[in-house]
């Protein structure tokens, strides 16, 4: 792959990434607003929010650091960027491209972990507080999170690529039919809404308690960066599930429309959870992810070992 | 025995004046220096709830109204002290009720009440560089 | 009108600031965003800090602790940036106006574009002058 054509998939990977996670932006708004018999924005509301953004000024803190604090917003566009790009790869079977799991978990703490950054550059005490229930969230969710994806691993295998593991679902059924998948994909789902930082898990963006917590300082393009990141995990974070439990797009159009659905499937499952649920406290949080959740990974573990 | 009796036997000659302008309300008049043997009284023995601390400014003086409420015999209480309008002082209760301190700096800085013994005198509702002397409450009697 | 005005008034982010209210303006706004007005159709939320906002809702007089506060909050507010007093207290200081805490009325403190009166005004007239300051943008 030379360089030109590197560029080209990496632009059309965030393309792709960045239209698709502001329409789910849009769907979680508008499906949120019919919840409440209200009617909601228009479809293009969240590019013209990316657009107004862009033309307004940016202030930088004084006493920020101003490195990170820049940063911080690029790299949770580009770690998204990165991730739809290998799972296009990976889902697409191309140039024997194998997919490690370990790198889309990684990639895919990113965007939580951007805001942590830029929260902590930016010089201010409510930042500060949002940024420590941002890590201590952060820290307690990747561990069910891992459980699910090892489950997903053993039962599949065990393999750590993404590609063999679509694979295995092509040959026999699908990972979410059986009880360690089926466990795994719940996980996976209430792990998703803690990533977005949206309700029961948005303790750390509080509105009303903490004036917008991480994201206080940030004004004009870097929060639409931030916003930007935080729709395209909408995007990216739906499809890494069903790609890991659900059988994936397939290779015919119709496998990936089938996906597409699947994709609408996961968000609607987010978007529900948001509008029936209060937040929780951040020790409620923690106590919910170490505690049920991660005693449901590791069961879903050892269901994968003894092969259900 | 009601309230006002209870009242009357307890603090004797300390009781200025007592008036029960119906059954459920108490009014009970004492000097500044009795103060604090008066709300020791309703507070501790009869189990009152304070509520809170009023002022104004009569003209001539500076009446201060501490309101208490006993909710079981459904009967509020009201002790009222008088205060000299040119140096009006007067013990702070803040280390017997902790909840009167935010009122007393209140009182101070809207009426010029000096409550003596007070942990942290210093401006609760007004700007910080209020200029000193200057009491919003008080009334204009000279017409300026 | 370019790009930026046009996603200007289709996106207003609205940020509540309030200067000593009585608070029955802030429940009129409030009351907006419910089902029988919502005003998100028109792209419009409520958000958490000024540096966010594109629309400042000022209700109340601007008592003497306020003005300082009031001022900083402005200059936090990244431009373009729209003043909106809400409420009679804002535009005039009504029954305040010669209290000792006045330091009112708000376009003594900061430039304003939109006076939307009432005591307190319906959800229906803030609406019109939201509406009245997007026609004032074109």
């Amino acid at each position: 792959m030379n360089l030109a054509s590197a560029l080209g998939w990496c632009v059309s990977a965030f393309v792709l990434a960045a239209t698709a996670g502001l329409l789910a932006s849009w769907l979680d708004r508008k499906i949120t607003a019919r919840l409440q018999w209200r009617v909601g924005p228009p479809w293009y509301q969240n590019f013209a929010d990316l657009a107004k953004l862009a033309g307004k000024e940016v202030l930088v803190p004084e006493q920020s650091n101003r490195l990170t604090f820049l940063a911080a917003p690029v790299l949770s566009v580009t770690g998204m960027t990165a991730c739809a790009g290998m799972l296009l790869l990976a889902a697409g079977r191309r140039l024997g491209f194998e997919g490690d799991i370990v790198l889309f978990v990684y990639l895919l703490a990113l965007p939580p972990l951007a805001v942590a950054l830029g929260g902590s550059s930016s010089a201010n005490i409510l930042a500060s507080l949002g940024v420590s229930r941002e890590v201590k969230l952060l820290l307690s969710y990747e561990l069910p999170f891992l459980c699910a994806v090892i489950a997903a691993c053993v039962k599949a295998g065990p393999t750590t690529s993404l590609a063999r593991i679509l694979l295995f679902q092509e040959m026999s059924r699908p990972l979410l039919f059986s009880l360690s998948g089926l466990l795994g994909f719940l996980i996976c789902v209430v792990v998703l809404t803690a990533k977005l930082g949206y309700v029961p898990f948005d303790v750390a963006e509080a509105e009303g308690e903490i004036a917008s917590g991480a994201l206080i300082e940030y004004s004009g393009i870097l929060l639409g960066l931030f916003k930007l990141g935080k729709a395209m995990l909408l995007a990216v974070g739906p499809a890494f599930i069903v790609v890991l439990f659900w059988g994936g797009f397939g290779s015919t159009l119709g496998g990936a429309i089938a996906g597409f659905l699947k994709c609408l499937v996961v968000v609607v499952l987010v978007v529900l959870i948001k509008n029936t649920n209060p937040r929780l406290r951040i020790d409620q949080a923690l106590r919910l992810f170490w505690g049920i959740a991660t005693v449901a990974g590791l069961a879903s573990i050892l269901l994968a070992c003894a092969g259900w | 025995m009601t309230v006002a009796e209870q009242l009357k036997e307890a603090l004797g000659n300390r009781v200025m004046r007592l008036e029960t302008p119906n059954p459920k309300r108490v009014y009970l008049t004492v000097s500044p220096e009795d103060l604090v043997e008066a709300v020791r009284f309703v507070w501790q023995v009869l189990d009152a709830r304070y509520v809170i601390v009023s002022g104004v400014d009569t003209g001539s003086q500076i009446e201060l109204l501490y309101h208490f409420s006993i909710d079981r015999k459904d009967t509020f209480v009201s002790l009222r002290v008088f205060l000299d309008r040119n140096r009006p002082e007067i013990v702070s209760l803040s280390s017997l009720i902790p909840a009167t301190e935010w009122i007393e700096r209140e009182i101070w800085e809207l009426l010029g009440v000096t409550f003596t013994g007070h942990p942290n005198l210093t401006h609760l509702l007004l700007a910080d560089d209020w200029p000193e002397g200057n009491y919003p409450l008080r009334k204009k009697t000279d017409g300026a | 009108m370019g790009l930026r005005e046009k996603a200007l008034k289709k996106s207003l982010w609205v940020y509540h600031v309030g200067a000593s209210p009585c608070n029955n303006c802030d429940i009129e706004i409030l009351d907006c965003l419910t089902p029988r007005y919502d005003i998100e159709r028109f792209g419009m939320v409520l958000v958490g800090s000024p540096r966010h906002a594109d629309v400042l809702l000022v209700t109340g007089i601007v008592n003497r602790k306020c003005v300082l506060r009031v001022k900083t909050v402005y200059e936090q507010t990244p431009k373009p940036c729209v003043v909106v007093a809400v409420g009679s207290c804002p535009c005039s200081g009504v029954l305040f106006r010669d209290s000792y805490n006045m330091a009112g009325p708000l376009d003594r403190i900061i430039p304003v574009d939109i006076y939307i009166p009432g005591c307190p005004p319906k959800p229906e007239a803030i609406i019109a002058g939201i509406a009245s300051l997007l026609e004032k943008m074109r």
